[in-house]
């Protein structure tokens, strides 16, 4: 009865503090620089995301300049660092427990939107094991399994963002489409009356049509 | 009796729990870094915005505080306002240093979560603000579950784990949708570019043709030709 309590505190701490670390998948507007904050308890976590740029209207150019991303640790450390990329997923293990800083940077003057999705996941080793008997191997096998369904879940928001953008492009094409083609015929119709309407005036009598 | 570092050891736990759950009760702001949210900062003027695109029928959870260590006996308040896609104002709050709101969504589309400064903090630094935004199967109440089936511990957190299975199937046949509807948008794209490609080539030779046609009868009754 009394391990049995102990096992159910182990696993309720663990639910308190596993469970919460998890942020939904937000959008923010970057002007120049946007930061957003999150705490890793642990050293060692593995801290995993993805962030997605959408709702960009590139008018010409088959691809988004990009942004740039970084990730300081609380030390100072640029953790991670990726340039010019309009979404990506990035994992890194967590050097030490503290405040990271994801920082999106928007080097263009248009304001774009980041869809982003961080997640900080944490399964406790051997080490924890020693140290605690009231965690079970049968806690590390559901945190693995749960941080594993974590990626799953994670991978759908990135496909989710990145659909929302393809989504963008494609509409966009449609009324591209649209309004070109018909935009099109009424300038060649009102080129070709101009053209008429010119070869007329070049045969008025105002103008002497010996110079034709 | 468990020696070393682990928090969760009964001794330890019977001490630091009550203290724990009571900090984080009463004053969140300042004294523990929550977990479970990321912080944002809030520019001294102008408005910081967050969003997400959220399908219908799903529960939103969220909670805001002020984070403010520099001096904790003055927070700076601030000013939220929540809206649908259809411009509906879902929660609004003034002059606060925390709030919460909970809804479920009417539409799917964006919602918007904005935040801004109250006027009489216009010139201090731009102040840091913690946000735990919780959608769908992340905002479940698992304690209400677990007191009405009667069950605990691992058979809790495999019941948790059978919710996120389904909420994943769910968003899987959700993107199924979506991929669908904006293959059909592809598609009708694809065959308007070519009908109206070669459209455009036929009005070209109909503009053409109506062009030399009138020319011609213009110049049979000038008499040119």
């Amino acid at each position: 009865m009394e391990n049995r309590w102990g096992k159910m505190r182990a696993l309720m701490g663990l639910l308190l503090l596993n469970w919460l670390i998890n942020v939904s998948s937000l959008s923010v507007t970057v002007n120049d620089v946007e930061c957003v904050y999150e705490y890793v308890l642990y050293e060692g976590d593995s801290v995993s995301g993805n962030f997605v740029v959408v709702d960009h209207d590139i008018f010409w150019g088959s691809d988004h300049p990009g942004i740039d991303f970084t990730v300081t640790s609380p030390g100072g450390n640029t953790v991670h660092n990726l340039k010019g990329t309009s979404g990506d997923k990035f994992e890194f293990k967590a050097p030490r427990s503290g405040m990271y800083k994801f920082c999106f940077q928007n080097p263009y003057s248009t304001p774009e939107t980041v869809s982003f999705y961080i997640h900080v996941g944490h399964i406790p080793t051997e080490h924890d094991l020693a140290k605690d008997e009231h965690l079970d191997p049968i806690n590390v096998k559901i945190a693995e399994l749960r941080e594993a369904l974590e990626s799953v879940t994670a991978e759908q928001k990135y496909l989710k963002a990145r659909d929302a953008r393809h989504r963008h492009t494609n509409e966009s094409t449609r009324k591209r489409v649209i309004g070109y083609t018909v935009g099109e015929y009424i300038l060649l119709a009102l080129v070709s009356a101009l053209q008429v309407i010119y070869i007329r005036r070049l045969f008025s009598k105002s103008v002497a049509y010996n110079r034709v | 009796m468990s020696k070393g570092m682990s928090f969760f050891s009964r001794d330890r736990a019977a001490l630091l729990l009550p203290i724990i759950l009571v900090l984080c009760l009463t004053s969140r702001s300042n004294i523990l870094p929550v977990a479970d949210a990321i912080w944002l900062t809030i520019p001294s003027s102008g408005t910081k915005c967050v969003s997400e695109e959220i399908q219908n029928n799903v529960v939103v959870l969220a909670e805001y505080y002020v984070i403010d260590e520099n001096n904790p006996d003055h927070i700076p308040t601030i000013s939220a306002r929540v809206t649908s896609p259809f411009g509906n104002n879902l929660h609004h709050n003034e002059n606060a240093t925390n709030g919460q709101f909970a809804f479920t969504t009417g539409e799917s589309g964006n919602y918007l979560a904005c935040f801004w400064k109250d006027g009489s903090h216009q010139q201090e630094a731009e102040l840091t603000l913690g946000l735990d935004w919780k959608i769908g199967i992340a905002a479940k109440d698992w304690e209400s579950v677990a007191k009405k089936e009667k069950i605990e511990g691992v058979e809790l957190v495999l019941r948790r784990l059978q919710g996120t299975v389904e909420a994943i199937h769910g968003n899987l046949n959700y993107l199924k949708d979506r991929e669908a509807e904006m293959r059909e948008v592809s598609e009708r794209t694809n065959a308007r570019v070519a009908w109206f490609s070669i459209m455009s080539l036929g009005v070209c030779i109909t503009v053409s043709v109506v062009q030399l046609w009138y020319l011609k009868r213009y110049f049979l009754k000038k008499k040119l030709i």
